[in-house]
């Protein structure tokens, strides 16, 4: 009886409380120029699950008795649900992922060469790669692994044709050019205040005592292979109006 | 009409390399000079600054530093090798790889015996030199970042070097690294950029001297590691430092194309408080200036703009004479142009390729002076490119066209051209005597060719069309080992004269195939020689100016020649300070001699009276002025035009019209690379 009660009593005083602010709620709705609360009303309901029967009547009614298995029940219900809606989402993703996966080894298995050419192709660079390895002694490992695979000059597929490589750049030739990007980067790169030499031999005209045209007056280097392929076809027209009157 | 038809040539498109560095080797007053594309040259200082020997380059020697131990010259480059060259076969003698990437800079110690070298892998390499080969010591302390420059001290037990952000100290013998030096990053924008210590010189008082990027030359303590004074020079780089040999004054060159120099003088009378102190600044160049090097009397700087320039210093020679004038070397001392007098065809020697053109034609008739209208314009025939990675060293060209041969140092290339030298095949057949050859000449019939090899020998191959046939090899007397760099052959071919950097000319019966005679030495390198085609003279011209005419049949000076060299040359023209590269005769009048330097030519006539020290040498424009039988009275022997200039090549055709090789300066100064900005008020 004295539980009962005084979950009445609080029952009582939340709802007191709900429709304060029910009431609150409403009078700014209506100064808002909402809608009745009619659906926000259903929401809360569903929220609060043994509550509705009494906030579907009106608010002077009696406060409902709700037990606390009850109440509890409810909690574990809606827990499990959160629970539930977590895992499925997260097999929703797996499934997802796993899809994009097998898509990609597809693509992937679509882009390689079919595997009797791969393994010829392998036997072949066995064989070079050993002979490379033999001919050259270089310190570092990392570099020589990576110069057996470039080293491949002629690779011999299944045909009369070879590939081979344009020019073969060593370590030393990398970091000649690497040395060399140094120093021009430093000399020429961003920062180094730099003009072009016309534009210097321009100052020194303006600055000296005969004064004359620019040294780079016309751009004379404009369009060569127009001026040549014109200058061929004025030949061949020359040509061409001679062979009648000889 | 004049008296000739000139053709006038301007599409010889000759680019020369950037100066990259210089070493000066004060015994024996040679310098020699490293250019951007490997080529390397020396220059013989003490023979009016003629350049002696020029080594052809090579694809990927970056040459970064050279460095003279004793007679022999080594150099490092970015290809992480150090190579001592053969200055008697003008090619390198061998190339050890350092291991440790490219390096910067080269140093040897003042007792000759170890030679450090900075490298990219912050280590510095110590060989020791021996006496047909350098050898690995060892490594000194190795570094965290690059090495750019090094400086031994005068005693070798001391080494700085500068690297980025600062400068570290090693003890030589135990090759620990004692001091760190760091030096200021620039203001402002270059104060996030690490800056780069681009020279270092170690004096013998321990005083360092260093120079950097960010414009500063700062002076340190070397014993105690701390500095002592900063000068800020320029807004740009500083990018070399040569310090006198007797520590008295230093320079500084900068990207500016300035040069600064640095006295270490007392401010008072008494010569207690020395200090550094900036003197002079000279701005001879208009691009940067990457190598210095500061002789006894004069400092001598190069850079991207390709001159070279030898400014003496006013106060170790005297005013207003011949050694105080400025000297700059702007065209090669040798010819690159080889003109086929019968064939009225060109060949073009660059490093990489030769080029052949054919002349155009003109009818019409003018007035002196005036230009003619071009019937057809002139047209390349061929371009050819060299194989393998060397420059070429030397080509030739037949008189008649119909040959062309070329040289590296490692192979030698002949070549058919026919159709009007249109068409072109190599001649694969060659005897094996004929190996790389400093020098090439045809004979005038076509029928032989000369290629100078080792020991001042020279070779001779008969021309034949499936296979060449090796005649002989001329040898000179024993001990003669410089390279020969001037042949001539006479136009009735029986005679060949040679000549080597010794000073030495040789004339050799080719009919016989053995040696003629041997012209007496005279002191100075000979620039050009020629023999005469009627009386068999053979006319050598000097690096001093001086003229001597040989006679081959009498194997005595001519009249004429003892008559000019008691007269004496006239003043201006012993004036001159660009050798003469070509000498050449006229068929119509044997008693003119043609020759031509960089600024002129000029026609001598032996049957005129020579001119005396009080006559005016330049005057032709005088003459021309005069009515005509005064001008007999005031005429002379010396015949002047400076019409053209910066003359490659001068040459006379067989119909009698003369043809100019010009290479305006301006050309080759507007396709240099980007110089620094400067702001100057009003522009």
């Amino acid at each position: 009886m004295q539980g009962g009660g005084r979950v009445r009593s609080r029952s009582l005083s939340v709802t007191m409380r709900r429709s304060a602010m029910t009431l609150q709620n409403n009078m700014a709705k209506n100064q808002r120029g909402e809608a009745a609360p009619s659906s926000r009303m259903t929401g809360r309901e569903r929220q609060m699950g043994g509550f509705s029967l009494l906030l579907e009547s009106s608010d002077d009614e009696g406060p409902e008795e709700v037990t606390f298995e009850d109440s509890k029940a409810d909690a574990r219900r809606s827990m499990k649900r959160a629970l539930d809606t977590a895992r499925r989402e997260k097999e929703l993703l797996k499934e997802k992922r796993r899809k994009r996966q097998e898509l990609f080894q597809e693509q992937k298995k679509r882009k390689l060469l079919s595997a009797e050419v791969l393994e010829e192709i392998d036997s072949t660079k066995q064989e070079q790669s050993h002979v490379k390895a033999e001919e050259e002694a270089e310190p570092e490992e990392v570099e020589g692994r990576k110069r057996n695979w470039k080293q491949n000059a002629a690779r011999n597929l299944k045909g009369n044709y070879t590939v081979t490589t344009v020019k073969q750049s060593t370590l030393a030739s990398s970091q000649l050019k690497a040395a060399e990007d140094f120093l021009h980067s430093r000399m020429y790169g961003p920062g180094s205040r730099r003009t072009t030499s016309n534009e210097m031999l321009s100052l020194e005209n303006k600055m000296g005592k005969n004064k004359s045209a620019a040294v780079q007056f016309v751009k004379k280097n404009w369009a060569c292979q127009k001026k040549a392929k014109a200058e061929k076809l004025k030949k061949t027209w020359i040509h061409m109006q001679q062979i009648p009157s000889s | 009409m004049g008296e000739f038809k000139v053709h006038r040539i301007r599409f010889f498109d000759y680019m020369p390399s950037a100066i990259r560095a210089m070493a000066f080797s004060t015994r024996t007053e040679r310098l020699a000079l490293a250019r951007a594309d490997g080529a390397l040259e020396i220059f013989n200082f003490s023979d009016n600054y003629f350049q002696e020997k020029v080594l052809p380059g090579h694809d990927g020697r970056a040459v970064e530093a050279l460095c003279w131990v004793g007679p022999r010259l080594f150099s490092a480059g970015l290809n992480g090798e150090i190579t001592e060259y053969d200055l008697e076969n003008l090619r390198p003698r061998y190339t050890v790889d350092a291991y440790g990437g490219p390096i910067w800079t080269i140093g040897v110690n003042s007792q000759g015996t170890l030679l450090a070298v900075g490298c990219e892998d912050g280590t510095v390499k110590m060989f020791e030199v021996l006496k047909e080969r350098i050898q690995f010591q060892r490594n000194l302390d190795r570094q965290r970042g690059r090495i750019i420059s090094l400086s031994w001290h005068p005693s070798g037990t001391l080494i700085a070097a500068g690297m980025m952000d600062m400068i570290r100290i090693f003890d030589a013998e135990t090759g620990r690294a004692t001091h760190r030096l760091v030096v200021d990053r620039g203001a402002g924008a270059s104060k996030s950029k690490e800056v780069v210590v681009w020279s270092i010189a170690f004096l013998s008082d321990y005083t360092i001297i260093s120079s950097d990027s960010a414009g500063k030359v700062q002076i340190w303590d070397g014993l105690n590691g701390t500095l002592i004074r900063t000068h800020l020079i320029t807004k740009w780089d500083v990018l070399a430092l040569s310090v006198s040999q007797d520590e008295s004054s230093l320079v500084a060159g900068t990207s500016e194309g300035t040069v600064v120099q640095f006295q270490f003088l007392s401010s008072t009378v008494d010569r207690l408080d020395k200090d550094w102190v900036r003197t002079r600044t000279f701005k001879n160049h208009s691009h940067d200036v990457r190598a210095l090097a500061h002789t006894e009397t004069a400092v001598v700087s190069g850079g991207m703009d390709t001159q070279l320039v030898v400014r003496p210093l006013l106060d170790k020679v005297e005013k207003n004479t011949r050694e105080s004038a400025i000297r700059k070397v702007s065209f090669p001392h040798r010819s690159l142009v080889c003109c086929a007098k019968k064939a009225g065809v060109l060949l073009f020697q660059f490093p990489d390729h030769l080029e052949l053109w054919r002349l155009g034609e003109s009818d019409g008739y003018g007035k002196p002076g005036g230009s003619l209208p071009v019937k057809r314009g002139p047209e390349k025939l061929i371009q050819l490119k060299r194989k393998g990675e060397d420059h070429i060293c030397c080509s030739a060209l037949s008189p008649c066209g119909g040959w062309l041969a070329y040289s590296t140092v490692t192979s030698f290339r002949l070549y058919r051209l026919l159709n009007g030298s249109i068409s072109i095949c190599k001649v694969s057949k060659l005897p094996k005597d004929l190996r790389p050859a400093h020098q090439l000449c045809f004979s005038t019939d076509s029928s032989k060719l000369f290629a100078s090899s080792s020991n001042s020998s020279v070779v001779v191959v008969a021309l034949n069309e499936p296979e060449c046939k090796y005649l002989g090899t001329l040898k000179a007397k024993y001990g003669c080992r410089q390279p020969v760099h001037l042949l001539s052959a006479s136009e009735n071919g029986k005679w060949l004269a040679t000549a080597n950097t010794d000073c030495e000319v040789h004339v050799y019966n080719l009919d016989k195939l053995k040696l003629h005679c041997t012209v007496p030495v005279y002191g100075s390198c000979p620039t050009a020689m020629a023999i005469h085609p009627t009386t068999s003279n053979l006319v050598v011209v000097h690096a001093d100016q001086q003229i001597f005419e040989y006679s081959l049949v009498k194997k005595e000076y001519t009249e004429w020649s003892r008559r000019l060299q008691k007269q004496g040359l006239h003043s201006l023209w012993l004036e001159r300070d660009t050798p003469i590269t070509h000498v050449t005769f006229n068929p119509k009048n044997p008693a003119h001699i043609i020759v031509q330097d960089l600024f002129m030519f000029c026609i001598i006539d032996k049957s005129l009276p020579l001119p005396e020290a009080k006559n005016v040498l330049y005057n032709q424009m005088t003459l021309r002025s005069l009515p005509e039988p005064d001008r007999v009275l005031h005429s002379h022997g010396f015949k002047i035009c400076k019409d053209f200039q910066h003359l490659l090549c001068v040459s006379l055709l067989e119909d009698h019209s003369l043809v100019v090789v010009e290479r305006p300066l301006l050309d080759i100064v507007s396709q240099l690379p980007a110089p620094v900005r400067q702001k100057k008020f009003a522009t």
